[in-house]
């Protein structure tokens, strides 16, 4: 019951807000918008995303509803809340998406303030709007369910702009700087438990930059992004039952992706390619003190076709690994490989239905946490899942 | 079997005449208020992709759409080289994500005409055809 009514909450107001969606508060523009959506997974063997997905589950919903106001010509505040349950990740747990006020001095300059969205490759700021996408799942080497809020967005601030370049083009870049408030409710502290651990407060700051060449090839693009996170978790460690040492991990963390996308006619091809280093120190107190240094890499490339206004058919291709420097990719513990089928059903302008096969070879590192947790699966991973999705989304 | 060719090619020519709205058969309008009597087609689809909110001469401009059509399909396919469903899906990314509000859309060209009409620094499009009195007509360099 405490869990079903902030979804209700959310859905109600879109509802009956619904006819007034845009409208006048004194003298200046008001839009209402939300969106929600519901899946359901079944797999063969292994549970994944936390979901108890071997029973056939449920659990992935999501919602979101924002409000924005028009100051004047240049001058627009707004804000959006956002809700998720994804297995045991989420629980229905309400917070701020984004709540900034965004300043546009002139095409090529404009700053945002406050919590905003951060721009990573293709889809990091659009990655919980699955109506925008072909796929009811997005290629997950790149944008991780679990770890979604390690890059969703920062609190702080960004520049950006976009420059025509006569005949070749334009570019747009983003640069942006703040601080990460991490989930509570997400992969990491989820999966960090099966190590023995408990995460306290994995919060940081973060700077980055994104810069996208629209070509003057009509519809293509590519683009680069960085991400430089300095690391810094306070944990703490059972040793044994009832004995709890603190520990902590610091470091940094950068994430490096270079991507394209061209669309002509109904024709959609992406592809993304993102290697992400952590490196530090992780230590408890007279027990541990060792330095890592991981490199996990991961790149996805798609294909989508839109026969009609109420049909569109993709596939996608997406490869993880964990662990670049161990180099035995062959082992399922040190990749995860996911060739998916998706048809996307527009049943109204505002309304979509997906129907997905996820067929994933490999589970990655319990310590990736990307997806296959040894507290799901108990009697251990098979090397090789088949997973069936439907999910539908509205929006408005 | 001539009258069937003959038939087949009519069909076809009627198909093109019905969704070959040109481009030259939109007028592109704008309130009293924008100082410019032309514009760029680069400039337009800054203003209707809204990552421009002002022309060269300094107006602050802001674009309103027809909900569909004929005229519609015409002015998006020639300026902005989307399909209505790839436009609303790029709009949507921006007003989900915080970067943008929704554009304001309206049904038919004498809503257009209407709301260029009494909106400071409002641009849209309507059909060769449409009565335009009370607003500029644009013409696209």
């Amino acid at each position: 019951m405490k869990r079903t009514l902030p979804v209700a909450a959310i859905f109600l107001a879109a509802g009956s807000l619904y006819a007034q969606f845009d409208f006048k508060v004194a003298g200046r523009n008001v839009q209402l918008h939300s969106f929600a959506s519901q899946g359901f997974a079944y797999s063969n063997d292994n549970n994944y995303l936390t979901m108890n997905t071997s029973s056939g589950s449920f659990a992935l919903t999501d919602a979101g509803a924002n409000i924005s106001v028009q100051v004047n010509d240049k001058f627009r505040v707004g804000a959006q809340f956002y809700l998720r349950n994804v297995g045991n990740l989420g629980n229905f747990h309400p917070e701020v998406d984004w709540a900034l006020g965004d300043y546009r001095f002139a095409p090529w300059f404009g700053i945002r303030v406050g919590k905003v969205k951060t721009t990573l490759g293709l889809y990091n700021d659009t990655q919980d709007l699955e109506f925008l996408h072909t796929w009811a799942l997005l290629p997950q080497s790149a944008y991780p369910l679990d770890l979604r809020a390690s890059t969703i967005a920062h609190t702080g601030g960004d520049f950006y702009g976009t420059i025509p370049v006569k005949k070749l083009g334009s570019l747009s870049y983003t640069m942006y700087g703040g601080s990460r408030i991490d989930d509570p409710r997400g992969g990491y502290y989820y999966g960090i438990k099966a190590v023995g651990a408990v995460a306290v407060n994995t919060n940081g700051n973060q700077i980055g930059g994104d810069l996208r060449w629209n070509t003057p090839l009509p519809g293509l693009l590519v683009g680069g992004s960085y991400l430089d996170s300095p690391l810094g978790a306070h944990i703490t460690v059972e040793v044994a039952p009832t004995v709890v040492f603190p520990g902590s991990v610091s470091g940094a963390e950068r994430t490096t992706v270079f991507y394209g996308e061209y669309k002509t006619g109904g024709l959609t091809l992406a592809g993304e390619y993102r290697r992400e280093r952590l490196f530090g120190m992780e230590s408890v107190p007279g027990i541990l003190g060792e330095h890592f240094a991981w490199d996990e890499r991961g790149w996805w490339a798609s294909g989508a076709y839109r026969f009609s206004k109420r049909l569109e058919l993709g596939s996608y291709y997406s490869r993880f690994f964990p662990s670049w420097a161990d180099g035995d990719f062959d082992k399922p513990g040190n990749h995860l490989f996911d060739k998916t089928v998706t048809a996307r059903l527009d049943l109204t302008t505002h309304w979509d239905l997906k129907i997905e096969g996820h067929f994933l070879d490999g589970y990655g590192s319990p310590t990736s946490f990307r997806g296959f947790y040894p507290q799901d699966n108990p009697t251990g991973f098979k090397p090789k899942t088949t997973m069936f999705l439907v999910r539908t989304g509205w929006n408005f | 079997m001539r009258h069937r060719v003959t038939f087949l090619l009519a069909c076809v020519l009627g198909a093109m005449v019905a969704s070959g709205l040109a481009a030259a058969d939109v007028k592109v309008i704008a309130n009293p208020s924008v100082g410019a009597a032309a514009v760029s087609a680069d400039e337009l689809k800054g203003v209707f992709l809204v990552t421009k909110t002002s022309l060269g001469d300094g107006s602050h401009v802001e674009p309103v759409l027809e909900k569909g059509g004929p005229t519609h399909e015409a002015f998006i396919k020639e300026y902005l080289g989307k399909s209505d469903a790839a436009l609303q899906t790029y709009y949507r990314s921006l007003v989900f994500t915080g970067k943008a509000s929704m554009p304001k859309t309206v049904a038919v060209d004498a809503e257009v005409v209407a709301y260029v009409a009494k909106t400071k620094g409002a641009i849209g499009y309507v059909s060769a055809g449409a009565n335009t009195a009370g607003v500029k007509v644009l013409d696209i360099r």
